[in-house]
């Protein structure tokens, strides 16, 4: 059974370079545009997701916002939630915590890292 | 990795238009936080991807503009002309470097150092370092200590602590240690408690960064130490590795002054000599990744959904020939009487129908992009001629065949232009004239039946249909004579030669391109009308078809021959009898007490026959406010028609806009309903 991931991002390069590195890695991989977008995919998807990477900054809902929205849900109370950031917005990520967050990545990352933190949260 | 490099381009692209589209609008409210908070996240998406996809010196170029419009969000620098032009040199920039990151042109190198500059010059607090500091990368190995003891708890979070300690495994070689809390012996002990601590020495080539991120999801709950002791790789030295201690589950840790002190026991020759071996290591890896970033490469599955406008194209070629075959399946069926084959070829002209459909959808695009770009040109060319412009846009949302909205860009261009050139005033004029400052153009698009209407409306001086008269004469356009009504008279803007500036100037008034522009419209079987009012301004509307290659026509018949008249412009049809129109001598007939002008397809494209049948069927053409006739024998039916263009033999010809081939294989005119009515009344007006 291939682990189901969720990326939102409002980039869509980052979102299929992200999506290919994962799904070559053998994770099924859904995609968000947005923090709204992200929660309908979610609320769409007929299975769970066992990881959601999510950017901050984007139009309509943010990524804080986001993991907020997430974290209401049960079924997603514990699951692993990582932040991408360009830099290290130590407030951001104070506040992604707070939200919910799991994690952190710093854009920008290899595919190697990726698929590190990604093994590491989720196994 | 190609398919995925190209995404990021076009990404690029859109951001700029949406950054530059915003950057106009702050210019004229440029206390809109929302427009700044926009701005500030284009910017901040193009450098995330522009890291992502390995263009630094995009990205720290972008760092720096982003860092301008963090400040202007967060309140410590105004948003002032100067930041606005600088992003729009920036933007002109970047929209080069983008396609060559690296910067080959030495000028386009220099350039991006004065921008730098520049833009950094425009930050509050700007302490003349240009741009952010790259990281170091140290290639010889490092020694660090780490100490993770974590968090009791850390279970319940779903946290395996030993995965996090295989992942500083994982940045080079390790000893690691641990330790079990005594009470894990004891019965207070709790399964679900992690009693665990862990010391690891470890040596690699990174810094101090990547061991913290290892952390990063226990930082806060775990106590964690991490601290370089060495600037060689220890774990190389048998004088430090033979000293180490053992790994004792029961044994105390062995803490870092343990490690400091044997770090000291190290000999300095030692020391020095590892540090050049991990010099002579580092080539070999530098190879080994090489090679290991190829076979990635390979593996790179494709998953975009982006497609090619060519293979749109292609496709769309395809489509109309399988349209083009299945009307020829569908007449021989209908003359074999075979029910069966009957069936298959109704089911085969509903797929093919609907195939086409979904075709023709894909390669419609919506017209904001195009819109878009005349912002930009509307906002530079305003500042060049030192007017006062608000330009507005509507109904960008209005899709259109990706080919025409392609060739709709220059003659808009050209229009837009002219608006500004010719049509709004200066300043002072328009004070003077009680109008406000600002002119305004307005740029708006919508469909009404089967056609789409681009529209471009300016309150400037309007168009003095006396003054083109005036210079018509002059030109030999026309004679003193000639009574022309006021759209007649606009429409010699279009003739060639014809130009009403008073200057020569950059901008418009060359005397060439409105024909041009007409050209292009009626390429695309478009149409384009004028009006005007004095002092008021003027309004230019093109008509234009939804798509080029497939048009909804009328099948008619004159004699043996056939033709496709486009449904669009078709008013209405009546039966009538031929002598009826032989008794008529200037080519009118009256249709409903209404004296119409005709075309007699049979004189026109000569198709002798001594006996024309007695009746013959009248189509009415409409466009604008004209009308015509055209008279053909018989009307076939509705006919999807998949246009072909004709030969440059006809490329001359007046009322011909394409041919198509019928299903039985022979070939249909499409007539040009636009040509025609222009022709005729070209014709009218001679004879008259």
């Amino acid at each position: 059974m291939k682990k189901n991931i969720l990326i939102v991002d409002d980039s869509e390069s980052i979102r299929e370079l992200v999506g290919n590195s994962l799904e070559n890695a053998g994770y099924h991989v859904l995609k968000g545009i947005n923090g709204k977008d992200g929660i309908d995919v979610l609320k769409n998807f007929d299975d769970t997701v066992s990881l959601i990477i999510t950017d901050l900054f984007m139009p309509e809902m943010d990524g804080i916002d986001l993991i907020k929205e997430v974290r209401k849900d049960n079924i997603y109370k514990f699951v692993p939630i990582l932040m991408l950031t360009t830099e290290s917005q130590a407030e951001k990520k104070l506040e992604g915590k707070k939200a919910g967050a799991t994690g952190w990545m710093v854009k920008p990352f290899e595919e190697g890292k990726l698929l590190r933190i990604v093994k590491k949260v989720i196994g | 990795m190609e398919n995925l490099h190209s995404v990021y381009l076009e990404e690029a692209e859109d951001l700029f238009s949406k950054i530059e589209e915003s950057l106009l609008l702050l210019e004229k409210s440029p206390d809109d936080s929302s427009l700044i908070a926009e701005v500030f996240r284009s910017m901040h998406t193009l450098k995330g991807s522009s890291s992502m996809y390995g263009s630094s010196k995009v990205a720290d170029f972008v760092h720096n503009l982003e860092t301008i419009y963090d400040q202007v969000r967060g309140h410590e620098i105004e948003l002032s002309q100067p930041i606005i032009e600088a992003t729009f040199k920036s933007l002109d920039h970047l929209k080069k470097i983008v396609q060559a990151p690296d910067i080959p042109d030495p000028i386009d190198a220099k350039y991006h150092e004065k921008l730098t500059a520049e833009i950094l010059g425009l930050l509050e607090d700007y302490s003349g370092e240009i741009a952010p500091a790259k990281k170091e990368v140290n290639h010889s190995k490092c020694t660090y200590f780490i100490s993770f003891t974590p968090d009791k708890a850390i279970f319940s979070d779903g946290t395996n602590p030993l995965l996090l300690i295989d992942e500083l495994k994982d940045l080079g070689p390790s000893r690691v240690y641990t330790s079990i809390d005594k009470r894990l012996k004891s019965k207070s002990y709790d399964p679900k408690k992690c009693y665990t601590s862990w010391n690891v020495i470890l040596a690699t080539e990174d810094d101090v960064n990547p061991i913290k991120d290892v952390f990063i999801f226990v930082e806060e709950t775990s106590k964690i130490v991490i601290e370089k002791i060495s600037d060689v790789d220890l774990l190389g030295l048998s004088e430090f590795t033979s000293q180490l201690p053992p790994n004792d589950l029961n044994a105390k840790l062995p803490a870092l002054k343990d490690f400091k002190k044997l770090v000291k026991a190290v000999p300095a020759e030692a020391l020095t000599r590892s540090a050049e071996d991990s010099l002579h290591e580092d080539e070999v890896d530098g190879q080994e990744e090489e090679k290991l970033q190829k076979s990635h490469g390979k593996e790179e599955a494709i998953t975009s959904i982006r497609v090619s406008a060519d293979k749109l194209d292609e496709l769309m070629n395809q489509v109309s020939e399988l349209v083009t075959t299945q009307a020829g399946l569908s007449l021989y069926a209908e003359n074999n009487f075979d029910p069966t084959l009957n069936a298959i070829a109704d089911n085969v002209e509903k797929l093919s129908r609907q195939l086409r459909d979904i075709a023709f959808e894909m390669t419609l695009i919506q017209i904001s992009n195009l819109f878009r770009r005349f912002n930009r040109v509307t906002r530079d060319i305003s500042t060049q001629l030192g007017k006062s412009v608000k330009f507005i846009t509507e109904g960008g949302e209005t899709e259109l065949d990706k080919k025409i909205i392609d060739s709709l860009a220059d003659p808009l261009m050209h229009l837009i232009r002219n608006s500004l050139d010719h049509g709004i005033e200066s300043r002072e004029e328009r004070v003077k004239m009680g109008k406000p400052e600002k002119g305004t153009i307005k740029l708006s698009s919508y469909y009404s039946g089967a056609k789409v209407y681009i529209q471009i409306e300016d309150d400037g001086r309007g168009i003095d249909a006396q003054k083109i008269r005036e210079k018509a004469i002059a030109n030999r356009l026309i004679s003193k004579d000639d009574q022309l009504s006021e759209r007649e008279i606009y429409d010699l803007i279009f003739v060639p030669g014809f130009s009403m500036a008073k200057s020569v100037t950059d901008i418009s008034g060359r005397g060439v391109g409105m024909d041009v522009v007409k050209k292009n419209i009626l390429d695309i079987r478009g149409d384009i009308t004028v009006e005007s009012k004095i002092g008021q301004g003027t309004k230019i509307v093109l008509g234009l078809p939804l798509t080029l290659s497939v048009i909804d026509g009328l099948l008619v018949k004159v004699e043996a021959t056939s033709f496709v008249v486009p449904l669009g412009d078709i008013k209405k049809c009546y039966e009538i009898k031929r002598d009826e129109l032989s008794n008529d001598f200037n080519e009118l007939i009256t249709l409903e007490e209404d004296k119409i002008p005709y075309l007699d397809l049979r004189k026109e494209f000569l198709i002798k026959d001594e006996n024309p049948p007695e009746k013959a069927s009248i189509i009415l053409l409409e466009n604008e406010d004209n009308k015509i006739a055209v008279c053909v024998d018989s009307i076939v039916g509705e006919y999807q028609a998949v246009l072909k263009p004709v030969g440059k033999y006809y490329r001359n010809q007046e009322f011909v806009s394409g041919a198509t081939i019928l299903g039985d294989g022979s070939i249909a005119l499409v007539l040009d309903a636009y040509k025609i009515i222009a022709r005729k009344i070209v014709k009218q007006k001679k004879s008259a």
